[in-house]
């Protein structure tokens, strides 16, 4: 159960990268062979992020190998503070460095006194775990260093993060956009910063005078719990599928922010809800099949969107992390995580009349007579473009039912 | 970015003698160079029944079936490219049982003719033996797995990774009686039946036997010394042509991608020479029409200044022709140099003008170069509305990756006219 057919897990060096990228005022500089570098670009470029003046390689030469050189990675340390004047440089680690022991920490210690720019190391150089692993300690690392203090008698703003973000996790953006009209139309919050999607160094620093953390990932828990020790910023731990999933949160949100929710958004919610308990009718009256799905995703939406197929009527078969559990706190036992590749291959191709949820080359895999879903990266079939098709939420909800719908076309 | 300070850094063309002596223009690049892990890549894509085996880091492997995914060649999601992906373990205690495992699953499944077994960074950091593996498993398996080598941190870019894919192909070739056949060695790109090179054979009676990388099987590598021909386009096959040369007593004639059309009429002479065969009438008039092309477009290039980026060209060869059309090199970025090869073209170069140097694949800091040198035209990929930005027409040359022979010459030089025109457009807009 050794060989690889289709793409591999990203490491934790591929998920700290993508995640760095997506924040303005800082650049990344990689310490390592070249190629691995431009070789990356392609999934950048997937993912809709920047690398022009973002993303830097120093190389490494045979000798800089063997006999630990490192005036290399010194030079382009002085340069990217010289000629980009980032607010932080990330010098990020190689398999090569990390492999052969580079002190990357004590190379930026002594460098800090001649630049600008605050110097961050990660020196996981991909051996840590997958990229769950590097998102996670991501995460962390920002709130710790990069968030600014705020004064003690600062009023809070009527503002909200999301922590746990990443570009990543399949229609994220939309995700990201649905959640915030929620929230904006429920209290009339704000959003700040999503950390880390599509903000800058100047943003992070700012997370301090939030209201509240939406956390939609459990590997931004430590993030959350960091940020509500410096800050006293209250958090919640969700990301909502299905409407009596989005009306609970909601209201949760309201009991820890100790505001009302706006009433016509609830009246909406609740419809909705109601419209939703004919399924479990629908489910009874098939006479051959069951409504049965395999949900495989990233953790929270494997969660997330099981939870509400199962209250739709659903039997799901199997739940199925698409990365580790190692740095998820408590995972839940019906939640498994498949490691070896075959043994996902084998179940793909048992499934017969199922709504699979899944992403594109698992998808791939199943008999025609199944009915799929992407809801996970990679993806292999065309681009995403759409910002306001979330999965999340009261309108992703609307957006999935549809799914189930065309599935339920298919049973007898 | 201070532009003047960047070019103090550059030493002139003149005065160089190695790869050792070209300074890259910052110690920070982007994107920097390609890795010879997608070199070996874009080998096997070519040989139809053989697969990649990658042996290294989750991202190695990631990148490399990323970008095969959407290769017919490859067979996408499914296709030929797979790989054992390290863990700390592996890197603690080597790869050899992961690989035996893998190496038991993918002859189950998808039978294949031959594998390339090709180890990343890491793997020759750990010191995995990765030869002897490789004949372990030729041995099991009785199907060739032949090891190629791709750590980025000994080599400048992507071509090691193709000439040792292509070299090791060496492995697979057995004795054959002469069939009269002519083998095609080093093409990379395109496809070799468009080409004028190509044609020419077909009119003349020659049969084109193996295609390497292009396009072959596992059986006509195998087969391949029963050519009595080897045409090299490419440096990249030299080393295999050699060898061929060596154990078969197969020659080769060297036919790269020139620009100029004197080395492609030799060229063509050496290899109809070799042939026996008459040279057709044709060449003559084709070189005649290159000739009067060149000639006549010198009125439109001459003075034209430029920087040269990267091309499906020979660097010096193609630069040296561009300077005998009164084009004037600023700084050419190059990716690798040879004083025996490139030293007369060079030397040529640097009497018509005194361009600086830099190590390819960097273009973030050339944009700050732009300002200080005014350059009318850029040869290469480069971000063109950035270009457009600096009153600089930016010439295109990838449609030249799929032609050989005169054609190449009539290609540029209509694309190099047309970016002049550009060029001067351009200052126009400027001064209005």
């Amino acid at each position: 159960m050794s060989l690889t057919r289709f793409l591999p897990t990203p490491s934790d060096r591929m998920g700290i990268l993508w995640s760095l990228l997506a924040i303005e005022g800082s650049v990344i500089l990689e310490y390592g062979p070249a190629g691995t570098t431009h070789f990356s670009m392609g999934l950048f470029g997937e993912l809709d992020l920047e690398t022009q003046n973002r993303l830097y390689t120093t190389h490494m030469s045979e000798s800089d190998v063997v006999m630990g050189d490192v005036s290399r990675l010194e030079k382009a340390i002085l340069e990217v503070d010289q000629n980009n004047h980032p607010k932080v440089i990330f010098v990020v680690s190689s398999s090569v460095a990390a492999v052969i022991g580079v002190d990357l920490k004590g190379v930026c210690s002594y460098m800090q006194p001649q630049v600008n720019a605050r110097l961050i190391t990660f020196e996981q150089g991909g051996f840590r775990g997958d990229y769950s692993i590097g998102l996670k300690e991501t995460y962390t690392m920002l709130t710790e260093k990069l968030v600014n203090d705020v004064a003690e008698n600062e009023t809070k703003e009527n503002t909200f993060n999301i922590l746990g973000t990443s570009l990543w996790s399949y229609r994220i953006r939309s995700d990201i956009w649905e959640l915030t009209s929620l929230l904006e139309e429920g209290f009339g919050l704000k959003r700040q910063v999503c950390l880390c999607t599509d903000t800058s160094v100047d943003e992070i620093g700012s997370m301090g005078r939030a209201k509240i953390n939406i956390v939609v990932n459990t590997l931004a828990l430590p993030a959350a719990k960091n940020m509500e020790k410096r800050f006293g910023i209250p958090w919640i731990l969700k990301l909502p599928f299905g409407y009596e999933d989005t009306w609970k949160w909601l209201i949760e949100v309201g009991k820890i922010i100790q505001k009302p929710l706006n009433s016509k958004l609830e009246h909406q919610l609740q419809e909705k809800i109601r419209m939703t308990m004919q399924y479990q009718m629908y489910g009874r009256m098939l006479k051959e099949d069951k409504m049965k799905a395999v949900v495989m995703g990233e953790y929270d939406t494997v969660e997330g969107m099981s939870g509400f197929l199962e209250s739709i009527g659903f039997l799901v078969e199997h739940k199925i992390c698409a990365h580790s559990l190692r740095g998820i706190e408590s995972p839940r036992e019906d939640i498994k995580y498949v490691m070896t590749e075959k043994d996902k291959i084998d179940l793909m191709k048992s499934l017969h009349r199922t709504l699979v949820l899944a992403d594109d080359t698992m998808m791939r895999l199943c008999e025609k007579d199944n009915t799929c879903l992407r809801i996970s990266s990679p993806v292999t079939q065309g681009m995403v473009y759409a910002r306001h098709l979330p999965f999340a939420g009261m309108r992703g909800a609307d957006y999935l039912l549809e799914f189930v719908e065309q599935y339920y076309q298919t049973l007898r | 970015m201070d532009g003047n300070q960047l070019l103090q850094r550059l030493g002139k063309l003149r005065d160089i003698t190695s790869m050792k002596e070209v300074a890259p223009l910052t110690n920070a690049m982007f994107p920097g160079a390609h890795c010879p892990l997608m070199g070996a890549a874009m080998a096997v894509r070519g040989i139809k029944d053989a697969l990649i085996l990658i042996v290294g880091t989750d991202e190695c492997a990631y990148y490399t079936k990323h970008m095969t995914i959407h290769s017919e060649e490859f067979g996408g999601m499914m296709g030929r490219c797979v790989s054992v992906v390290l863990d700390t373990r592996d890197v603690t205690f080597g790869c050899k049982k992961k690989l035996e495992l893998a190496m038991r699953e993918l002859v189950e499944e998808y039978r294949p003719k031959a594998v390339f077994l090709v180890t990343t960074c890491v793997v020759e950091v750990i010191g995995d033996d990765a030869d002897a593996l490789a004949d372990g498993l030729s041995e099991t398996y009785q199907i060739p797995v032949l090891p190629v080598h791709t750590e980025h941190f000994k080599c400048d870019n992507h071509m090691p990774g193709l000439e040792r894919t292509i070299t090791a192909c060496f492995e697979l070739m057995k004795d054959q009686k002469k069939r009269g056949t002519v083998n095609l060695l080093g093409q990379r790109m395109g496809n070799f039946e468009t080409t004028e090179l190509s044609r020419m054979l077909r009119e003349h009676g020659v049969r084109v036997g193996m295609q390497l990388p292009c396009g072959c099987t596992v059986e006509e590598i195998e087969t391949a010394p029963q050519a009595q021909l080897n045409i090299v386009v490419h440096t990249i096959a030299l080393p295999l042509a050699k060898k061929m040369e060596q154990k078969f007593g197969i020659p080769y004639v060297f036919f790269n991608k020139f620009t100029e059309p004197d080395h492609i009429y030799e060229a063509y002479q050496t290899l109809f020479e070799h042939l026996k065969l008459p040279l057709p009438k044709e060449i003559d008039t084709l070189y005649q029409e290159a000739k009067t092309a060149k000639e006549k477009a010198y009125e439109n290039l001459q003075g034209m200044t430029y920087i040269y980026g990267n091309t499906p060209f020979d660097c010096m060869e193609f630069n040296q022709f561009l300077t005998e059309e009164g084009m004037i090199p600023q700084i050419i970025q190059i990716s690798s140099f040879d004083e025996e090869i490139d030293g007369p073209a060079a030397k040529k170069i640097s009497q018509a003008a005194d361009p600086y140097v830099a190590k390819s694949a960097n273009i973030a800091p050339m944009q700050y170069l732009y300002d200080v040198l005014h350059p009318n035209l850029y040869l290469g990929h480069e971000f063109a509305a950035r270009l457009r930005k600096k009153k600089i027409a930016m010439v295109h040359s990838d449609k030249a990756s799929g032609m050989l022979g005169f054609e190449v010459t009539t290609y540029i030089l209509k694309e190099l006219m047309r970016a002049a025109e550009e060029a001067k457009e351009l200052a126009k807009e400027e001064t209005r």
